[in-house]
């Protein structure tokens, strides 16, 4: 009787599973199946097929030792199967006694190369169709005799195990010696941090020894200590790619764990450099490889994003000049292949064709497209590129567009022709909303004589996409806040050359009218902060401020309006969350804040607030404070720390006196604007009425219209009323 | 001057480089047969290079019926080349693929492409080289013919030429800068394929593809080489063709058939089969019907089985019968078996598809379940028991089901002839013929006009 014994690691398809094993079965073989899934639900169906027996493969590393399950964290999933599996005795059995081994799915097949090795007597195919074969191939099963020769693994498969336990040797042993209590005392930590760092070894030996003891460390939940481990390794190693990546991973340890990366600017140096040296030997694939390490590094959004402070803010272009020294980043963002022809002019003799683009992102599109699907004379096409598979897949291959600019050929070229012609060749004008990815994109084939209009809100000057974009292809660009252009002028080269696209501020698209509601007299008490979902919106600022009106009247409270930070999103999104929920928790206790979570209705919500808050660090409008003004709320505005001081800011976006330093003065002017019902209304009124005339829709549309119909001018004599 | 008449020591050697040739059971494997017949017939001495035909058993298997029919003046010479990444002995891998076998196998496609831009035989393009090069050493070759897929078919061509200047043809068959399946461009002329096919193209003696739409997509692509361009269609083996002569009106229960590789997605399958529960449950001449799907289904480790043999078996509660290949020596039987056929093809307007014209000559009622501007309703059009094309609108698909049932319980011996008389041009001897006799007389030309064969 032939033996098969088939191994899967997800449940198989069941009727071709029922008639390999029916075939099987007619040959004269015994089929069992080892199961790497959790049997329990399917048993009785599988049953059904056929199959002899079932046997259970283990399916977690419950109860085995975190030096294993360490390194299971390593491993694939057809190495984990093993790793589960290869002390099950049962198992061990089956595989002694099975002629034909099957794997039937890939994350098998590792499991079945292994025992493979162990029984030379017995086939080893992946898939019941070479299981069939080789059934039918050898009719005859081998003797007891020479199952028994056979069933011994060869001299060559001993020493290859010996050869491999002795290559993971070192791990394994550096993992027992790194388990989670020596790595939680200083003394266990800063002793492998000493051995990674010991001069004379060899980057062979301490780039592995360096990750053992960081991966280690991060499971001790020493993530500062991981990131100085790869530190110190990395100063030791000589391989110059060996060494980037390795401070690479010491900047991603300490972001990981919340704090500032320490190997930053020594890693993007290694990568610049190495990106610089390729690109000297013509090995322009190489080089995009080794920017496109680089550039994620500068621009992480844990550094900018999800920060109160940034060095950006500080001075963007000392931030970036080590960026900009780099020949290969020049090459990139110097990148002005231009187009063949000019723009066309609007057509007089049909309605205008206007193609609204996004990336999964049309909050701020609800009013252009419907204002624009209405009209006449325009044509109105939208299209969302994450809606489209492969837009969606190329709109965030940074690496292709860093290797188009440097003329390292990919088909990317190519394929945008194929995907994006058509859509260039239909319409007149280009309006893409947030300069991301998909602008890079756009831009890397020549648009012919449509227009191109995109526009930057404000997080994408904190990012790499600009100095991706090749803006000579692009007519104008939109930005919402002169402090946006401003900073991002200051660092991209292209915006300040002669191939830069007429630049201009539009105020985002806002429908304010409906916020105009009446307030009750006790909303004069009540502050109000509406989102905070991100850390730059710094609601602990907000509770400063709180927290000072309050000594002076109890009657004042905060209402928040949104979600808290995602602490999942970085680190210190995790750490600030962690500070806000405890000096949140007592307010909340004496009512002194009140947690509305997330609405759609803010109009609803702003009805109630007499006081709008923006406490953020950075923004490019903050549209809350334009709809609680436009409600009747007084606007209480603290001067963005980003842009404080500078040309442009919170000052310049709003009138003078909405914007405070500190919470001190912010308390000061909440005090004084409430210090009777009648200047608090008188207050509310003012700024309603300078919110509806400068940023409602009813008057920003008209700048949409001169932008977008009428290729960046004004309509001579069009009634801006 | 006239071909060299059949003789001793006057015929010229054509190196015929044919990946695919029989026993492989490929659905390309009868007009590669064909070809080289009709070469023979032409005058030539026919060397067939093709690989293993143990390589096949992790494809599409092999057809031993189909060796009895090739002419045996025929020479084939198997190479040692292999699918490696639809290997299935697991004691072959080395570890890396073992721990994981799709990465590796994406890794391999990737080092295929620095060979030749063509993922899984791009690596075979230094054995193809020497292989034919050392064929030339043995026996000089007059004209090399190679056939795609596989693309990298065209090294093996271009390396005779480049050596020793051997004038060479190729039957692109599907071609390969026109995407059938998506009905578009494949590639742009500065990508390395269209790089290699433009270059390979200009010095080409004569391209043969399998339809109009292609060989108009060729001719636009490439204008100057316009007249190079020959359509050559596949059409149908007479010996696959059923007897139709007395055949009566079919009997309830009725059977309908699809023979075929199972090339279509899994989701144009499902609409398929929706469809066929549908009809099954509205039409009474489809109470109790039966639909048997005969072919190969996956390839390597899913030979045999895969996501759509397991929809197919799940579907025996409305009759569905999945039953596996069919050997070619036993075609003509399982159509007669059969009382109306099933035509799920993929692509548009640049595909035909080899299965129509033999499914023309079995004169049974056809269901197409494909777009209307398909090439397959070009040369269906007029075929007296056709439903038409159905698409795969489901309702649209049922209706086609119930149409065909019509059809096959109101056709006698007249209509179903009258079926095989149109699919007579389509004779695939009398096509291949022509082919070569116009490869051939292009040849004479070009040996006439300059002294020595260049195109």
């Amino acid at each position: 009787m032939t033996e098969i014994l088939l191994i899967a690691s997800a449940r198989p398809e069941l009727a071709v599973l029922t008639d390999a094993v029916g075939t099987l079965t007619s040959l004269g073989a015994t089929v069992r199946l080892a199961a790497g899934f959790d049997l329990g639900e399917h048993r009785d169906a599988l049953a059904r097929t056929g199959c002899a027996s079932l046997h259970q493969l283990p399916r977690t590393f419950h109860g085995r030792s975190s030096v294993v399950r360490r390194e299971a964290l390593r491993l694939g999933a057809g190495e984990q199967l093993w790793l589960r599996s290869a002390g099950d005795k049962d198992l061990r059995s089956l595989a002694r006694d099975a002629h034909v081994l099957v794997a039937l799915d890939a994350d098998a097949v590792y499991t079945v190369w292994r025992l493979a090795r162990r029984h030379r007597g017995a086939h080893a195919v992946f898939g019941l169709a070479p299981a069939v074969r080789a059934v039918r191939a050898d009719a005859t099963p081998p003797s007891a005799l020479t199952r028994v020769r056979h069933g011994l693994p060869s001299p060559s498969v001993l020493t290859g195990d010996l050869r491999r336990g002795m290559r993971r040797l070192p791990g394994t042993v550096v993992r027992a010696a790194t388990v989670r209590r020596v790595l939680r005392t200083s003394a266990g930590a800063r002793l492998w941090r000493s051995v990674a760092a010991l001069p004379a070894l060899p980057d062979r030996v301490r780039a592995p020894l360096a990750r053992e003891a960081a991966e280690g460390m991060r499971w001790a939940g020493r993530g500062g200590g991981a990131a100085l481990t790869l530190l110190g390794a990395a100063r030791r190693t000589s391989d110059a790619e060996l060494r980037a990546t390795l401070l690479e991973e010491s900047a991603r340890a300490d972001i990981a764990a919340g704090r500032p990366p320490l190997a930053l600017t020594e890693a993007v140096g290694g990568w610049l450099s190495l990106a610089d040296a390729r690109l000297g030997a013509n090995d322009r694939r190489e080089a995009a490889t080794a920017l496109h390490q680089a550039l994620p590094l500068v621009f992480h959004r844990a550094l900018h994003i999800d920060q109160l402070t940034t060095p950006m803010a500080q001075d963007a272009a000392a931030y970036t000049r080590p960026l900009l020294e780099s020949q290969t980043l020049r090459t990139v963002a110097g990148t002005a292949r231009g187009r063949a022809a000019a723009a066309a002019p609007a057509p007089t003799d049909r309605p205008l064709r206007l193609l609204v683009m996004t990336h999964g992102n049309a909050n701020f599109l609800r009013l252009v497209l419907s204002h624009y699907e209405d009209r006449p004379d325009v044509e109105l096409r939208f299209v969302d590129t994450m809606q489209h598979p492969e837009l969606r897949r190329l709109a965030r291959a940074h690496w292709r567009v860093i290797a188009d600019r440097l003329d390292a050929a990919t088909w990317y070229r190519e394929r945008l022709e194929r995907l994006l012609r058509p859509h260039l060749k239909w319409a007149d004008t280009v309006f893409f909303d947030w300069c991301e990815g998909p602008v890079a994109m756009l831009t890397t084939i020549d648009p012919g004589t449509t227009r191109v209009v995109v526009r930057l809100h404000s997080y994408e000057a904190y990012t790499q996409w600009p100095l991706l974009v090749d803006f000579s292809r692009v007519d104008e660009l939109l930005f919402i806040a002169d402090h946006v252009r401003d900073l991002c002028t200051s660092y991209v080269p292209q915006l300040s050359s002669a191939t830069a696209p007429r630049m201009r501020v539009v105020h985002n698209a806002t429908d304010l009218s409906s916020f105009d509601r009446p307030k009750s007299d006790d909303a004069r008490f009540t502050l109000g902060l509406v989102g905070l979902g991100q850390i730059a919106k710094d609601p602990l600022w907000a509770l400063d401020v709180l927290e000072r009106v309050r000594a002076y009247d109890e009657r004042y409270r905060l209402v928040l309006v949104g979600d808290v930070v995602d602490p999942e999103k970085s680190g210190a999104s995790r750490q600030y969350r962690d500070a806000l929920e405890q000096r949140l928790a007592p307010l909340v206790r004496a009512g002194a804040v009140e947690r509305r979570g997330r609405t759609d209705d803010v109009a609803s919500a702003l009805v109630g607030i007499g006081v709008i808050l923006s406490s953020s660090v950075r923004e490019g409008c903050h549209v809350a404070v334009l709809e609680g003004a436009a409600s009747g709320a007084v606007p209480v505005v603290r001067d963005w720390p980003f842009y404080a001081g500078k040309a442009n800011g919170a000052r310049t976006t709003y009138p003078e006196d909405w914007v405070v330093s500190d919470p001190e003065e912010a308390a000061g002017r909440i005090l004084r604007v409430t210090s009777s019902a009648d200047r608090w209304r008188a207050e509310g009124a003012a700024a309603s009425k300078h919110a509806l005339s400068t940023w409602d829709w009813s008057v920003v549309r008209k700048d949409f219209d001169d932008v977008l119909l009428h290729g960046g001018q004004p309509l001579p004599g069009a009634d801006r009323s | 001057m006239p071909a060299p008449p059949d003789g001793p020591g006057r015929r010229r050697h054509l190196l015929y480089v044919a990946i695919g040739f029989p026993p492989a059971a490929k659905s390309s494997t009868y007009r590669l047969r064909e070809t080289a017949n009709q070469m023979c017939a032409a005058g030539w001495d026919v060397t067939v290079v093709t690989i293993a035909r143990d390589s096949w058993e992790l494809e599409s298997g092999i057809d031993p019926s189909l060796l009895d029919r090739v002419d045996p003046r025929v020479e084939v010479i198997e190479l040692p080349l292999r699918r490696a990444d639809l290997e299935t002995e697991i004691r072959l891998f080395p570890e890396a693929r073992a721990a994981d076998p799709m990465g590796w196998v994406k890794q391999l496609r990737e080092r295929n492409k620095e060979s030749f831009p063509e993922a899984a035989f791009g690596g075979w393009r230094a054995a193809l080289e020497r292989a034919v090069l050392g064929l030339h050493r043995a026996r000089p070759v007059d004209l090399t013919l190679v056939t795609c897929t596989p693309y990298v078919t065209l090294c093996a061509a271009r390396a005779l030429w480049e050596k020793h200047r051997v004038p060479y043809a190729v039957d692109f068959r599907d071609g390969w800068s026109v995407d059938v399946v998506g009905s578009r461009t494949a590639f742009g002329p500065d990508s390395p394929e269209g790089r290699w096919e433009r270059e390979v193209l200009d010095q080409a003696l004569s391209l043969w593809v399998v339809n109009d739409p292609i060989a108009e997509h060729y001719r636009t692509r490439y204008p100057h080489l316009a007249d190079r361009v020959k359509v050559v269609r596949n059409g149908y083996d007479v010996d696959s063709a059923p007897d139709a002569a007395g055949r009566e009106p079919s009997g309830l229960p009725l059977t309908f058939g699809y023979l075929g590789l199972l090339s279509s997605p899994i989701g144009q399958l499902r609409a398929l089969l929706d469809a066929w529960r549908l009809a099954r449950s509205t039409e009474p001449l489809l109470a109790g019907a039966r639909f048997e799907v005969r072919g190969h289904g996956g390839f390597g480790a899913d030979r045999g089985g895969g996501a759509k043999i397991e929809l197919l078996r799940r579907s025996e509660d409305v009759g569905v019968h999945f039953g596996g290949p069919v050997n070619k020596a036993d075609v003509a039987g399982v159509y007669a078996g059969w009382d109306a056929l099933v035509l799920l093809v993929l692509g548009g307007r640049y595909m035909t598809s080899g299965k129509v014209y033999e499914y023309m000559a079995a004169g049974l009622p056809i269901v197409s379940a494909h777009a209307g501007d398909h090439d397959a309703s070009t040369v269906l059009e007029g075929h007296p028991l056709w439903t038409g094309a159905c698409g795969l609108d489901r309702r649209k698909l049922a209706d086609g089901f119930a149409h065909a049932a019509r059809l096959a319980v109101g056709s006698g011996p007249a209509e179903r002839l009258a079926a095989q008389a149109h699919a007579r041009p389509f004779e695939r001897s009398a096509l291949m013929a022509a082919g070569a006799q116009d490869l051939t007389a292009r040849m004479d030309r070009q040996t006439l006009l300059t002294g020595v064969p260049t195109p």
